[in-house]
């Protein structure tokens, strides 16, 4: 192996390592942008949708390692799995804010964050106490397709965790700033007072964020199991710290900026592994958080006090 | 009326009597010598990652206690067993603080005389500085790490000196380096890889491993360690991948092992991969899988048992009773708990008291014959006899892919020495 395939390879690992933290961080992101509040739900949300997308891909007859399926067969399976998983954890998502945020919207202080603590602890028990604490073997439907550049590999699984992972940050840049939805969640996040007076429903607005914050991370546990063919219950927590790392690091409230900190969270990764140690990766990755977060308190992308005049 | 009186006054005074006799029979009743009772603890992570083999460990000790109750019990003892959870969600695996504050509830009991367990040498290293300022013995039936037993460590793990860290298997100082000869032996490496899972099982295996391949002359390309937390594993499998060697040693338990498994078979299909008995059972097989387990090559620090036609008639009987198959590690946990119950029978047989002092000088003393062969211990509660098994997993299509029997070969004994 030449050191530019070597290089070519750790830039793939790191772009999807990188584009399953930037889909989790937009769910931290999209929420912060509009009621400021951090929710430590969302780390649990991916994992629970991690395993529903193992619950529905299994009912759907997929079992065991390997059990290949081709063209339209394969790209249905994973559409339904794709579908169902976010459209449920969307739903979760929705449950969490309607059951234990609303209450606590105009409580001041930091009891709502705390109480997504609490629901995080809660979806992580219940996955224990109902799935068991073994590592799951994860069903998976991909063929053993794979390219070679050079001595650099790409194969099928990663090349799936880049279009579901780029569709949806896509499709929610559209969203969010062509459609009139998201054109509400934009006037919200800059004034949710003067957006209440303009006739933007704020609730719905939240809600909405909440469905797509949630939907995002159900998408993430879904290529997380097929990536890893792995799931288990503790795989929110570190995957979770990485990714709110990374929004806020690309500054925490704003959708282009957790896209970017997720990427180069996953490429310092990559990169800080071969060439140093693994065993530096967090010294590394929160090294770098300090320093950003010293010369440029807002993220990189983000700007002091963006959401608030 | 006197009359009457008279008779409501006996009946009166035979109620009375009838009560004090009652009272007198209760309270004779637990002083009986078929009612004696004596605890046993057993501790092990049945949370979290290892908590299939965990589980496997805990049914050997009980089925040697239930088994020694049915007999009427132990020199008159009842045994009950006190059964602790050391692992936590919050760990996703073994809990070394969770492993003391057990150990402290165990200590706390003046009838528990002594303990089965721990799985993991990082539950030993909380568990032993506890365990001998309570003068409690424990007889771990898996956990390796020389350094618990090591006299030159004796004031971190036992310090007020007598040995309380008993083992049914022996320890990393032999089977890392052992391991490090039958690679160079009989699989001809020439250059290797080191990982482990930063646990302190992990770190030791690996550390005897490196050192002793150094010597015998395998080149160690290099070294690194793996958070047993983190999911993604490439980047290293892909830097190892570049330096091609012969093999990838892994020291550590499941819960990183069957990750770098999985994606080592993407990424290194076909180099050699080994690792010690954190790898070998039923955690590792069914959270890994076939094909990405195909291949693996592990140890365990006791003698292969299961295949012994001597053992079959207690693999029935642990099967009729817990509906699974063991592994090696119920038996040495059914030997540990016999250990147990022969200290406490030769401690009451003696006309002792049995306590936990008593009970850990027997265990000292120990000369059993149990399923494993004789077992005797060092003044370091370590086995004398110390054999090293080496497996490598092999699909066999014949028999569920979870069959932790079936689905791995066994190769033989590592070779001692340097």
């Amino acid at each position: 192996m030449t050191i530019w395939d070597l290089l070519l390879q750790q830039i793939i690992n790191g772009i999807s390592l990188g584009a399953m933290y930037a889909l989790l961080a937009l769910g931290f992101t999209m929420v912060y942008g509009i009621i400021e509040l951090i929710n430590f739900a969302h780390f649990n949300v991916f994992m629970v949708g991690s395993f529903v997308a193992l619950w529905v891909l299994q009912a759907m007859g997929i079992v065991g390692q390997s059990h290949p399926l081709f063209g339209l067969e394969l790209i249905g399976v994973l559409l339904i799995a794709l579908i169902a998983t976010m459209v449920i954890t969307g739903l979760i998502g929705v449950a969490i804010e309607r059951i234990c945020l609303r209450p606590m919207r105009n409580v001041p202080g930091t009891a709502a964050m705390i109480t997504t603590i609490g629901v995080s602890y809660i979806l992580f028990n219940l996955i224990l106490l109902g799935a068991g604490a073994d590592s799951k073997n994860y069903a998976n439907p991909l063929p053993n397709v794979r390219w070679e550049i050079g001595e650099a590999v790409l194969r099928l699984r990663e090349v799936l965790v880049w279009a579901v992972a780029f569709g949806l940050m896509f499709g929610l840049n559209f969203f969010v700033r062509r459609t009139k939805m998201g054109k509400a969640m934009q006037a919200t996040a800059q004034d949710p007072e003067a957006a209440a007076m303009m006739g933007v429903d704020v609730d719905r607005v939240v809600v909405i964020a909440f469905f797509l914050g949630s939907a995002l991370a159900g998408a993430a546990g879904l290529i997380f199991g097929l990536y890893y063919n792995y799931t288990s219950f503790i795989i929110g927590y570190t995957a979770g710290l990485r990714a709110f790392t990374a929004a806020v690091l690309g500054g925490i409230g704003n959708i282009p900026g957790a896209v970017l900190g997720g990427l180069l969270i996953g490429l310092i990764e990559s990169l800080g592994g071969q060439f140093l140690a693994v065993r530096w990766t967090d010294v590394i990755i929160f090294s770098i958080l300090v320093l950003v977060l010293v010369f440029r308190p807002a993220g990189i992308l983000g700007r002091v006090a963006a959401n608030r005049s | 009326m006197k009359s009457q009186r008279e008779n409501s006054i006996w009946s009166r005074a035979l109620l009375v009597a009838g009560a004090v006799a009652a009272l007198a029979t209760f309270g004779a009743t637990p002083s009986g010598a078929a009612d004696k009772i004596v605890k046993v603890g057993i501790t092990l992570p049945l949370t979290g990652a290892d908590a299939e083999d965990a589980t496997l460990i805990k049914n050997g000790a009980l089925l040697a206690i239930e088994e020694a109750n049915a007999k009427g019990g132990v020199a008159g003892y009842k045994i009950e067993p006190v059964i602790y959870d050391s692992g936590t969600a919050t760990a996703g695996q073994y809990d070394p603080a969770q492993a003391a504050t057990n150990t402290k509830k165990l200590a706390a009991d003046p009838l528990v005389v002594a303990n089965v367990g721990p799985q993991m040498s990082g539950e030993g290293k909380a568990m032993a500085p506890i365990l001998s300022e309570a003068d409690l013995a424990t007889i771990t039936p898996s956990s390796t790490n020389p350094d618990i037993t090591n006299p030159a460590m004796a004031g971190q793990f036992r310090p007020k000196g007598k040995a309380i860290y008993f083992r049914t298997v022996t320890t990393d100082a032999f089977q890392g380096p052992n391991m490090a000869n039958y690679v160079a032996q009989v699989l001809k490496v020439k250059t290797v890889y080191v990982l482990d899972d930063s646990g302190a099982y992990g770190v030791g295996i690996a550390d005897a491993f490196q050192k002793q391949a150094e010597k015998i002359g395998i080149k160690v390309l290099g070294r690194d360690q793996l958070n047993p937390k983190e999911a993604d594993y490439t980047t290293i499998l892909t830097k190892i991948k570049s330096l091609k060697p012969d093999l990838l040693y892994y020291g550590g338990v499941a819960q990183a092992g069957v990750k770098l498994a999985k994606q080592a078979y993407d990424i290194v299909p076909k180099m050699l991969k080994a690792g010690g008995d954190g790898v070998q059972g039923a955690s590792f097989l069914k959270g890994v899988g076939f094909p990405s387990a195909d291949g693996w090559y592990a140890t365990n620090a006791s003698p292969h048992m299961l295949e012994d036609p001597a053992v079959k008639d207690w693999i029935e009987r642990y099967k009729a009773r817990f509906k699974v198959s063991p592994n090696d590690y119920s038996i040495t946990s059914y030997d540990g708990a016999l250990v147990v119950m022969d200290a406490i029978k030769r401690v009451a047989e003696s006309g002792k008291e049995v306590n936990r002092s008593n009970v850990r000088d027997a265990m000292q003393a120990t000369k059993l014959k149990t399923l494993q062969g004789e077992l005797t211990f060092d003044q370091h509660g370590d086995l004398l006899s110390k054999v090293v098994s080496v497996f490598q997993y092999r699909h066999d299509a014949k028999f569920p892919d979870d069959d932790i029997i079936h689905q791995q070969k066994y190769e033989g004994v590592a070779p001692a020495g340097s």
